[in-house]
């Protein structure tokens, strides 16, 4: 499910590793361990989901900015796709017992 | 800000240390997919890739991307009041690599393969290797001591000293016969 909320964030525009994890925490995120982003950025990286560009840091290293490759969109509409299925289904549940009305 | 000249040091240092098991667990999902459709064995894409990974761009982006992602959590952690030193600890702990995936596995594989191995005959043969060389040392040590020493008279009116030496440093011999026989039993085990 994380997955699909980054991309969602990195869809909206160009971001950095650490300002995911800042927007994260806003959301109310809290609890969430400061590596999980990192490790996660690095899948969405390795399954070429995303289009990085480096830009130069204050820091030394360049620092990395993410923003959607196609592929990166088609998973995040699957995503999307398997979330409206999910919580539908959920709310049936909760409503009528899993029953359709 | 700027962090000072040790704290950027150790940041470095743990980046260099910890990023290769995050890269290492990406690269799994994605090796998993390789293997099902090559039909390699995880283990062996897994050494060559690790052959490659150590000097690979990759892991060089990877470490410094965890250096970026530490510098900017601690920043935070500072505004909050942190000194540098303990966001540096607070940081470390929070970035340090936790899965089962990369780290512990090899070493559960390392046991798994140990004890796979295991031959109770081995020992057995190890342990009889140590009492027969201990014998047979103790027995010409103590001869070579009692003969050394002037035989039976002699013995008898101080020359057991003699025997007592050559018993001793006949045991110590039996002992290191003992150590090269257990060695030459894990080499041939080896092979």
């Amino acid at each position: 499910m994380l997955e699909g909320i980054v991309l969602e964030i990195i869809s909206r525009g160009e971001i950095y590793g650490y300002e995911i994890a800042r927007k994260l925490h806003a959301m109310g995120f809290e609890g969430l361990a400061e590596a999980t982003v990192y490790a996660l950025l690095l899948r969405l990286e390795r399954n070429r989901l995303v289009h990085v560009t480096k830009r130069p840091s204050e820091l030394g290293p360049p620092r990395k900015f993410y923003t959607l490759n196609e592929k990166g969109l088609e998973e995040l509409a699957a995503f999307w796709a398997r979330w409206d299925f999910l919580s539908s289904r959920i709310q049936m549940l909760r409503n009528q017992g899993g029953h359709d009305a | 800000m700027t962090f000072s000249r040790e704290i950027t040091d150790q940041i470095a240092k743990f980046a260099r240390e910890q990023s290769r098991f995050y890269l290492e667990d990406a690269e799994m999902t994605y090796l998993e997919k390789l293997r099902r459709k090559s039909g390699q064995t995880r283990d062996k894409i897994k050494a060559k890739l690790a052959k490659f990974k150590s000097r690979s761009d990759t892991a060089v982006e990877a470490e410094n991307d965890m250096i970026l992602y530490m510098s900017d959590y601690m920043k935070d952690l500072i505004a909050e009041g942190y000194s540098e030193q303990e966001a540096f600890e607070r940081a470390k702990q929070e970035l340090a690599f936790r899965s089962d995936t990369a780290k512990s596995s090899d070493l559960r594989k390392r046991f798994e393969d140990y004890y796979r191995d295991l031959n109770p005959a081995d020992y057995e043969a190890a342990g009889l290797f140590y009492a027969g060389f201990l014998f047979i040392g103790v027995a010409i040590g103590g001869i070579a001591g009692y003969l050394a020493g002037g035989g039976r008279t002699m013995f008898l009116s101080g020359g057991w000293v003699d025997t007592l030496i050559g018993t001793a440093a006949g045991g110590i011999l039996g002992i290191g016969c003992g150590l090269i026989g257990n060695a030459v039993i894990t080499l041939t085990r080896k092979r």
